[in-house]
């Protein structure tokens, strides 16, 4: 009898929670998985949305992935952002955030004012970068040069041309910064002061107690990074691909980038959607990996 | 349990992917109206919509308020976002069809091969409009796909090249040594200005636009770029020597990189632009830069020679405006006629009346306009370009108007963005020496046939 009731019990209540998830889940359903259900037949076919016009096309576009060279020049681009762009931004996100974690007085004004450049539209952030980044003129260069430095063409030598744009996806470190602050809040002032009594200093404390204990932040961080780094558009579009008339070294094209051209200035939409599906085994496959290692590291509350 | 869960899973994803597959397939029978069937009548009435009509200027209202005054009875909404390819591509796909829209040359070609957008043969027969007549044989190329006419063409701003008297009397260069046919004399005249600061540019002797200005190169220079049928022709042989001279040009002024930095900076559109800072002794510029230089004619001794040919002869290339009707657009015979109704002389007449007065207020120099029409423009130069008393801004003016009737069409092609897109690469790479040329314009056209076949379908 009394299991009965519970049982009746946690159903109304699974009841009453997928009601109250029930608009993300109609979202979901519609907007996402739709979409990609879509998407994936559009892969296997020859599509203009334009006109409207689909034939079937079978595997030829996964093949012409294997054919266009431009998708593993792409991808290997993509995969160099990544690799650079996704440490940088942890440890330089953590920093500010340990930073921040020890103001005292002021604390909100210097909360908001690191966090102000995400707020910033990403189309003036790459017109400050676009002077900043001048290999005459621009700022960088200017203050490498006061120390002795001759700084390279950042948008125009090829080899410069990809850090030039984790340079600028470091300027919106602020919202990965405000996770890490979150989540050195919540690390036990106790565990500090007895490992003072201890004698620790603090390299030893931040390697003992605070990487550790904000370990399922930086695991989260870092899967969230480097799916966003393959996803990389706005900053190489706005540097370089914004018109034709740019000077867009190879070196920049990344694969979202690739991506768009196909489908919105091709209109080889099937062809587009392979290359999105693509990537979506890339990232699923990347990140079944990032899990199993990372499992290994990080510290869950209440589990070990 | 688990696995009969899974199977229900697997047979609602291919129920979902078969209905998407029929959906599409149901939607490929609703292609635009044929072209053979459409007629446009010389009277209208009803709506008409038009889209990217962002930034109207004075010349831009007065026009559209003339068109307007010739379309009495119909009730004409404008949108004035500009045009974006992508959402001309979402619009036509939602069945959200503007009557006309405006968009660059350039596109014109790509949408002409998918059928998106009409030819426009029978409304210039409605309207008893000879396109060769009322445009330059060059700027009615620009949109000539197919030999048909797909889009009512507006402006063809020319380029020259502008020399800044200041530098070249200090270096003792003369008008006549800023010669593009010639690359021994202008790469000498080049030497005598260039000066550099520091390990990078401070004055460019000759600022060629290397990629803003790639089609007027290449065409000028015996290049070609585009074949009969708008396939792309970038390995031609003949695109070579193009892109060497440019290398020339550069590498005599500290190399692409620097260059390109240098030239970036360049307060173009302000108070230290670079014929104010003394940053160039000549310069390859569009007809409308001199409007951004007359308010600075007191601080400036500026004049301007042709662009000339590998013949000796002066050439000019380069794009511009028009309006296409899209081929599902509900309105044709009112697009039709506003359309040309925009671009007739009446049209150009209370442009140029407009830019009159706001030249008048502003105390500027009347430049013209270089409408894309030979008679408006011969008009407009008669009745309101005047001696400005500024010698040097009137051979600038002068000059223009000398060379608009020598316009070449860079040809028209449904890759046409991406041949744009692929010849500045392959600028960038053999300037850069990444490549050699040939090399260069090897790849650019093999990225342009991939482009040129998903879009022509050939």
């Amino acid at each position: 009898m009394e299991a009965l009731k519970a049982r009746k019990y946690n159903r109304r209540e699974a009841i009453a929670g997928y009601l109250f998830i029930s608009p993300w889940i109609a979202g979901f359903l519609i907007f996402t998985l739709g979409a990609m259900i879509y998407s994936l037949a559009i892969s296997f076919s020859h599509f203009n949305l334009a006109t409207n016009k689909m034939r079937p096309g079978g595997l030829d576009n996964y093949r012409a992935l294997l054919d266009d060279p431009r998708v593993a020049g792409s991808l290997k681009n993509t995969l160099f952002f990544a690799v650079l762009a996704v440490p940088l931004e942890v440890m330089l996100a953590l920093f500010l955030a340990i930073l921040l974690n020890r103001v005292g007085r002021g604390a909100g004004f210097f909360r908001t004012v690191y966090y102000l450049p995400k707020m910033t539209p990403a189309v003036a952030t790459a017109s400050v970068f676009l002077l900043l980044l001048n290999g005459n003129t621009g700022a960088i260069n200017s203050a490498l040069r006061s120390i002795g430095v001759e700084g390279p063409q950042w948008l125009v030598d090829p080899a410069w041309v990809r850090p030039s744009i984790v340079l600028m996806a470091l300027w919106g470190v602020s919202g990965t910064m405000v996770i890490f602050l979150a989540a050195l809040k919540n690390v036990p002032r106790d565990l500090y002061e007895v490992a003072s009594l201890d004698g620790a200093g603090p390299v030893r404390q931040f390697f003992t107690i605070t990487l550790p204990m904000i370990s399922g932040a930086v695991f989260f961080n870092v899967i969230i990074l480097t799916i966003a780094a393959f996803q990389v558009f706005d900053q190489a579009y706005l540097l370089f691909w914004r018109d034709q008339t740019n000077v867009a070294p190879e070196s920049s094209l990344f694969y979202a980038v690739y991506l768009f051209q196909q489908a919105f200035r091709q209109f080889n939409f099937g062809f587009a959607a392979a290359m999105a599906w693509l990537l979506f085994v890339i990232l699923l496959i990347l990140t079944a990996i990032q899990v199993r290692i990372g499992n290994r590291f990080v510290y869950y509350e209440g589990e070990r | 349990m688990e696995r009969r869960r899974a199977a229900i899973v697997a047979a609602g994803v291919a129920i979902a992917l078969g209905l998407a597959a029929a959906g599409c397939e149901s939607g490929s029978g609703d292609e635009g109206g044929g072209s053979d069937a459409v007629s446009f009548d010389a009277n209208v009435s009803g709506a008409l919509s038009a889209w990217a009509f962002d930034n109207a200027d004075d010349v831009g209202q007065a026009r559209i308020d003339y068109a307007a005054q010739q379309l009495q009875g119909v009730s004409i909404k404008m949108d004035q976002t500009g045009f974006d390819a992508q959402k001309f591509t979402a619009r036509l796909a939602g069945g959200d069809v503007p009557d006309v829209v405006q968009m660059d040359r350039e596109y014109v070609p790509t949408y002409a091969a998918q059928g998106l957008i009409l030819p426009l043969e029978k409304c210039f027969t409605a309207h008893n409009v000879d396109p060769k007549q009322r445009w330059y044989p060059n700027v009615v190329g620009d949109v000539t796909y197919k030999s048909q006419v797909w889009a009512v063409p507006q402006f063809y701003q020319p380029p020259a090249i502008i020399l800044n008297t200041t530098v070249m009397d200090a270096a003792g260069v003369k008008p006549e040594d800023i010669d593009t046919s010639k690359p021994d004399v202008l790469l000498a005249a080049v030497q005598k200005m260039y000066k550099a600061s520091g390990g990078v540019p401070a004055v460019l002797g000759f600022n060629p636009q290397a990629t803003g200005q790639t089609y007027l190169w290449f065409i000028s220079q015996g290049g070609k770029l585009v074949g009969d049928s708008g396939a792309p022709t970038l390995d031609d042989p003949s695109n070579v020597y193009p892109l060497e001279l440019l290398k020339r040009i550069v590498d005599a002024q500290g190399g692409f990189a620097k260059y390109k930095s240098f030239t970036d900076a360049f307060d173009t559109f302000g108070d230290n632009n670079q014929f104010v800072k003394n940053q160039v002794g000549a310069e390859v510029d569009a007809q409308w830069y001199p409007n951004v230089l007359s308010p600075y004619k007191d601080k400036i001794k500026i004049g301007a020679v042709p662009f000339k040919g590998k013949d000796g002869q002066p050439v000019t290339v380069a794009y511009g405006g028009s309006f296409v009707i899209p081929a599902k657009a509900k309105n044709l015979s009112a697009a039709c006629k506003w359309v040309l109704a925009l671009t007739d002389d009446g049209s150009w007449d209370a442009a140029a009346t407009a830019r009159a007065a706001t030249i008048a207020k502003e105390k500027s120099i009347n430049t013209g306009l270089f409408t894309g029409s030979p008679g408006p423009d011969k008009a407009i130069r008669d009745k309101y370009v005047k001696p400005s008393g500024n010698a040097g801004f009137d051979q600038v003016i002068s000059t223009y108007y000398d060379v608009v009737a020598t316009g070449k069409s860079a040809g028209a092609s449904p890759a046409g963005q991406q041949l744009k897109q692929e010849l500045t690469n392959a600028i960038t790479a053999a300037l850069l020496g990444q490549k050699p040329p040939q090399k260069a314009l090897a790849d650019a056209q093999t990225a342009t046939m991939n482009a040129y076949r998903s879009i022509a379908g050939s």
